[in-house]
């Protein structure tokens, strides 16, 4: 199996683990708080995305009961979509904390940019 | 079991730590120092009631016999273990003899200095730690103690609590616990290829799993040299000796440098004899090295202390040169040199430890520190100064006395050892060093006794005899005696060191 | 089934809901409510260990009666018991040493908060030490995140909130690592409880089809949780957040949060994908070089270092350099002696981070080395307790600090190629680790120059002016002290418990 098919049979997978690759350099590289935490998330989208696909079975279901229970074979994996779920709680009271510490910097800094901080804090002598 | 042989390691911690705590309860209730003569009376008995209980109880444990106990284990295959074997005894009753004479003169010496439950305190601890680790059977039970050792003798050097002391004692703690992790080092290298930690005459390396790494192992052995070489003051950790003695009180000096310096001194004869065994070093870089350090060592201590000014730190920088004089009879690794080196240990342990005290009874009656200062002294305190010569005269090695005997057996050894150009090279540094050696301690003899006739115009008042104090007049002459008497009927001594020698070699 | 072996779950419920019930309290009900719940915690985590060890077998708890795939389990061993006791003994001794600064530093209405922190903290490590499940160790991995955030950035200062946000940075991206390394497990075997996990990685591994996956989930989740506890070189974070937050923060940072991902880091090796599995991998390699790297790199930095805190902060990096050197020698006797680090380098370093508080109190309130001349003299116990820690740090017998070094040295003798490597590092470190710590004690047990003292107006204190304090510091030197001297009971423990383990 060369490359090119295995990106094109999984060009899902592909595509979460770029995005994941745009989120992570994003979050270590940015100076911008604000764009920091926009990598943060697309990060996690990525994750989940990622997820979904792992529970995902192509030409099945949603495991919804509609019209009695089915065969199991008829549904897709139901964990993933839980796992994605608690994913986002987690990664909303993050973002709200990663937020509010963007809020007090700014605050105190009228700056988003961490190196600019560092440089006023330096200054500050504290 | 045989745990009585803690006795002499018990009591004197108990009753050490006893003093401590006093001490810092009167602290606490804020006393002043300059406690009543009573009180002062009572303390000195119970010391002195402890210095000879236990010295008797660890010549008994010494002389009575190998014993062996294995007191708890520090990790699965460490235990802390305690072996009284031939090397063992010698040093127990060297530091008793000189704790004894030593406790005995600062009853009356650390009037001066105050703060002497304290002082006791340690002293007493010190004591246990050194008998402790002169039964030390196996070599995590010597770090522990050498370790403790360091930590417990610090007090002492920073009595007095000024600027200077402090810092002196940061100094020795220091180059102490940097030369201690070289062998902590050297512990963790050579546990790995040693059958045990266990000393064993001959040493316990596993020749099976030794071969192959041979260079790991040299580089390990003489990082130990180098690290417990700094407790006996080889170059280059040398440096805080001669920083240590003059702030110390002239007891704790005394100790420091008959004593403390000599546990060095044990750490590398349990490391090369005992543990990684002659053989394994026995012609390589690390003998060679090791010679070369020690001569560089004896030249330079010498040569210092020859233009030092300042009486105890000459004698501290006499103390490196002849340390190094033992290490290099260890370093050639032959009997008679190693036994040359054994009767060094005694001999200077005694001769030393006089010669410090002697510097304490100046500084005591007269406060006078520089050896410029000491001029005349010999017509106030005769006895004293009679002590001091007789105990230089040994130093020096001048027949008959002791120091003659040992430099003498050391040469010998160094001229009938396989080393190359060192069985040449050792003597005539052995022999100029000694020539220094005069020419630094016999000066203070001179002047002190016949100061010339300016001076006794000058200082017509300070010619008569005066009354010299009984307290610390005794344990000197007995230490004088000592080193005189030592080379008058070395035969005991020789014959017990020779046998010693001979088991290791 | 024993009533005891509700403890695990009802210590984790305990913490995690004393956690929202401190925020309707008062700063000090928090305060009692905070120490109560963790004396508690403590002794039912002690109860758990008497019975384990008494069993001598780990036990399997099921939550909610859901049996294995689908339900959550808890798995409680020796190892896990008493590293839960020691985190609760540790936890706190640091609150009870640090009450005084938190009073201080921390404004009155938000006092309570910090509790709802700590408590929560709590909860998420005893969650990380006894849960076996992969996915619910995420979830407290960023409960540990967000409450070791709020505990730096509760003192409220410039350095405090921007040390914040790079921690939490920082954290964001391994934790990133970690779920992607979880996600591609998930992928590989379908299971998220971990013991599922093992059986299918071995299959797994046995076939070899997914063997490059595996490997990168490994490292993913490795460095993931190297970036967390700040492995060389991802420490940038650490010297500002453990120096500047208040006391008690910078020692459970140092000593318990840091530690919670390690110990997380090697369930995933012994119970996640197996040993040796790890040890065939290339990962330990990695994890063994940059330990080493930190061992001295951090030495280094703590010797530069301009100030008391930060310099402890630095030898942070340097002791868990040693844990992570230790985990990269790939043997059990390494592990052990990494493991043994992790309690007794918890043990010295709050203990240091607790005393360095009380030097810099006699000092007024610098941090700066030049002004603790002679503070050892003001302030007696902090002095003392000071000098135990660096003592244990420098490895000095009878502490636990030299314990540990002879545990990874005897690990390393005998180790093909990393031998040299480990003493040669160990040795340099301990040099380096002698140099900084004496430098230090020297520094505080210089006497200061009369008229400085006076013109700076440094304040004596006694014992009785900071009992609490006092008394933590004398604990913690004992607790060092034991762990020095009768470090084999633990040690068996330990070696139990890793048994147990795997």
């Amino acid at each position: 199996m060369n490359v090119t098919s295995l990106i094109q049979n999984n060009y899902e997978e592909a595509i979460a683990m770029i995005l994941f690759g745009i989120g992570f350099s994003n979050l270590l590289l940015q100076q911008n708080l604000i764009k920091k935490i926009i990598g943060l998330n697309i990060m996690d989208t990525a994750m989940y995305l990622f997820l979904a696909l792992k529970g995902y079975i192509s030409g099945r279901k949603a495991p919804i009961v509609v019209n009695g229970v089915q065969k199991v074979t008829a549904y897709i994996n139901p964990i993933p979509a839980g796992l994605v779920l608690t994913g986002i709680v987690v990664s909303v009271s993050v973002t709200a904390l990663m937020l509010s510490l963007t809020i007090r910097l700014y605050r105190r800094y009228h700056t988003l940019n961490l190196d600019e901080i560092t440089t006023q804090l330096e200054k500050e002598g504290l | 079991m045989n745990m009585w042989i803690f006795l002499p390691v018990l009591l004197p911690a108990v009753a050490g730590i006893t003093l401590l705590a006093a001490s810092f309860r009167g602290h606490l209730a804020g006393k002043a120092d300059g406690e009543s003569t009573q009180a002062r009376r009572t303390l000195h008995t119970f010391t002195a009631a402890v210095l000879v209980l236990t010295a008797v109880l660890a010549l008994l444990a010494a002389w009575s016999g190998e014993h062996e106990v294995t007191l708890f284990y520090l990790m699965e295959d460490i235990p802390v273990y305690f072996h009284i074997d031939a090397v063992g005894r010698l040093f127990v009753t060297v530091v008793s003899i000189v704790w004894l004479c030593v406790g005995f003169y600062s009853f009356t010496y650390m009037e001066h200095e105050g703060e002497e439950k304290r002082f006791f305190g340690f002293f007493l601890l010190v004591y246990a730690v050194l008998i402790a680790l002169d039964f030390s059977g196996n070599l995590v039970t010597m770090y522990l103690f050498y370790e403790l050792m360091t930590l417990c003798s610090m007090p002492l050097v920073l009595h007095n609590g000024s600027r200077e002391a402090i810092m002196a004692a940061l100094k020795y703690l220091f180059y102490s616990m940097c030369g201690a992790y070289l062998g902590l080092f050297g512990i963790f290298c050579l546990y790995h290829y040693c059958d045990t930690l266990a000393f064993t005459a001959g040493g316990t390396l596993n020749n099976a799993a030794a071969s192959g790494h041979t260079g790991l192992l040299l580089v390990a052995v003489f990082a130990m040299l180098i690290g417990f070489g700094a407790k006996a003051g080889m170059f280059p950790l040398h440096a805080w000796l001669p920083a240590a003695h003059p702030v110390a009180p002239s007891p704790a000096s005394a100790a420091l440098s008959g004593i403390i310096v000599k546990s060095g001194v044990l750490a590398v004869i349990r490391v090369v004899f005992y543990i990684a065994g002659p053989d394994l070093i026995r012609g390589t870089w690390v003998q060679t090295v090791w010679m070369t350090l020690t001569l560089i060592t004896i030249f330079m201590g010498s040569l210092l202390a020859f233009r030092e000014p300042v009486f105890k730190k000459r004698l501290a920088y006499s103390t490196v040169s002849q340390v190094s004089y033992i290490l290099f009879g260890l370093s050639v690794l032959q009997p008679e040199a190693m036994g040359g080196a054994l009767l060094h240990v005694v001999f200077h342990a005694f001769i030393k430890c006089a010669l410090f005290l002697t510097a304490g009874v100046f500084i005591f009656k007269y406060g006078k520190t520089r050896v410029e200062e000491l001029d005349g002294i010999g017509k106030r305190l005769p006895k004293t100064l009679w002590c001091y010569t007789f105990a230089s005269l040994a130093l020096i090695g001048i027949p008959p006395t002791s120091g003659f005997i040992s430099k003498w057996h050391l040469a010998e050894g160094a001229l009938a050892a396989p080393v190359g150009i060192f069985r040449y090279l050792g003597p005539v540094v052995l022999l100029i060093s000694a020539l220094l050696t005069a020419g630094y301690l016999l000066p203070v003899t001179v002047r002190g006794f016949l100061p010339g006739r300016d001076w006794q115009t000058e200082h017509r008042a300070e010619t008569i005899p005066e009354k010299e104090p009984v307290g610390m007049l005794v344990p000197l002459l007995v230490l004088a005696a000592l080193a005189v008497l030592l080379g008058l009927f070395p035969n005991p001594v020789i014959s017990y060191v020779t046998d010693l020698a001979a088991t290791l070699l | 089934m024993a009533f005891v072996q509700n403890f695990p779950f009802f210590c984790i419920i305990l913490t995690l809901f004393s956690g929202p019930l401190s925020s309707i309290l008062s700063g000090k009900a928090a305060r009692r409510l905070n120490l109560m719940v963790i004396t508690l915690v403590g002794a039912m985590n002690t109860a758990v260990l008497a019975f384990v060890l008494k069993n001598g077998t780990y036990y399997v708890y099921k939550m909610g009666h859901f049996p294995a795939p689908w339900g959550n389990e808890i798995r409680v061993g020796v190892l896990e018991a008493v590293m839960a006791v020691f985190f609760c003994l540790i936890m706190l001794l640091s609150m009870l040493g640090g009450m005084r600064e938190r009073e201080q530093e921390i404004e009155e209405s938000k006092q309570n908060l910090y509790y709802i922190m700590v408590n929560l903290l709590l909860s998420s490590l005893l969650a990380l030490v006894y849960t076996n499940d992969l996915f619910t160790a995420y979830v407290f991995v960023e409960i540990n995140t967000i409450s070791a955030c709020g505990l730096i950035m509760i003192k409220q200062n410039g350095r405090t909130i921007v040390a914040a946000t790079r921690y939490m940075i920082m954290s964001l991206l391994g934790s990133g690592m970690l779920l992607l390394g979880i996600c591609f497990l998930y992928g590989i075997t379908g299971q998220l409880l971990m013991s599922n996990i093992q059986e299918s990685v071995s299959k797994i591994h046995l076939s070899g089809v997914y063997d490059t996956p595996l490997i990168v989930a490994l490292g993913l989740m490795s460095v993931g949780l190297a970036v967390k506890s700040a492995l060389f070189p991802f420490h940038g974070w650490l010297p500002d957040a453990y120096g500047y937050s208040t006391v008690s923060s910078a020692a459970i940072l140092s000593s318990l949060v840091s530690k919670g991902y390690i110990f997380l880091l090697l369930k995933i090796f012994y119970r996640v994908v197996g040993f040796g599995i790890v040890r065939e991998s290339k990962v330990i390699h990695v994890l063994f070089v940059f330990g080493i790297l930190g061992m001295i790199i951090g030495s280094v930095d703590a010797i530069r270092a301009n100030s008391i805190r930060r310099m402890i902060a630095y030898s942070s990096v340097a002791q868990i350099g040693y844990i992570y050197m230790g985990f990269g020698l790939g043997t059990t006797a390494g592990v052990l002696a990494s493991v043994f680090h992790i309690i007794s380098h918890a043990a010295a370093k709050s203990l240091l981070f607790v005393s360095a508080s009380g030097i810099t109190d006699a000092s007024g309130d610098s941090t700066d080395f030049f002004d603790l001349t002679g503070a050892g003299y003001r302030n007696k116990v902090a002095g003392v307790a000071f000098t135990a820690g660096a003592l244990s740090m420098v490895g000095f017998p009878m502490f636990s600090g030299f314990i540990s070094k002879i545990m990874f040295a005897q690990a390393a003798v005998g180790h093909a190629h990393k031998m040299l490597p480990t003493l040669i590092a160990l040795a340099i470190s301990t040099i380096l680790n002698t140099v900084y710590f004496l430098k230090t004690v020297i520094r505080i047990y210089t006497p200061a120059r009369r008229e400085e003292a006076k013109e700076k107006q440094y304040q004596t204190i006694t014992m009785r002016q900071q009992p609490a304090k006092a008394a933590a510091l004398i604990c913690f030197i004992i607790l060092n002290l034991i762990l020095g001297l009768f470090s084999q009971p633990i040690v068996n423990w330990l070696e139990q418990g890793l048994r147990m383990f795997a």
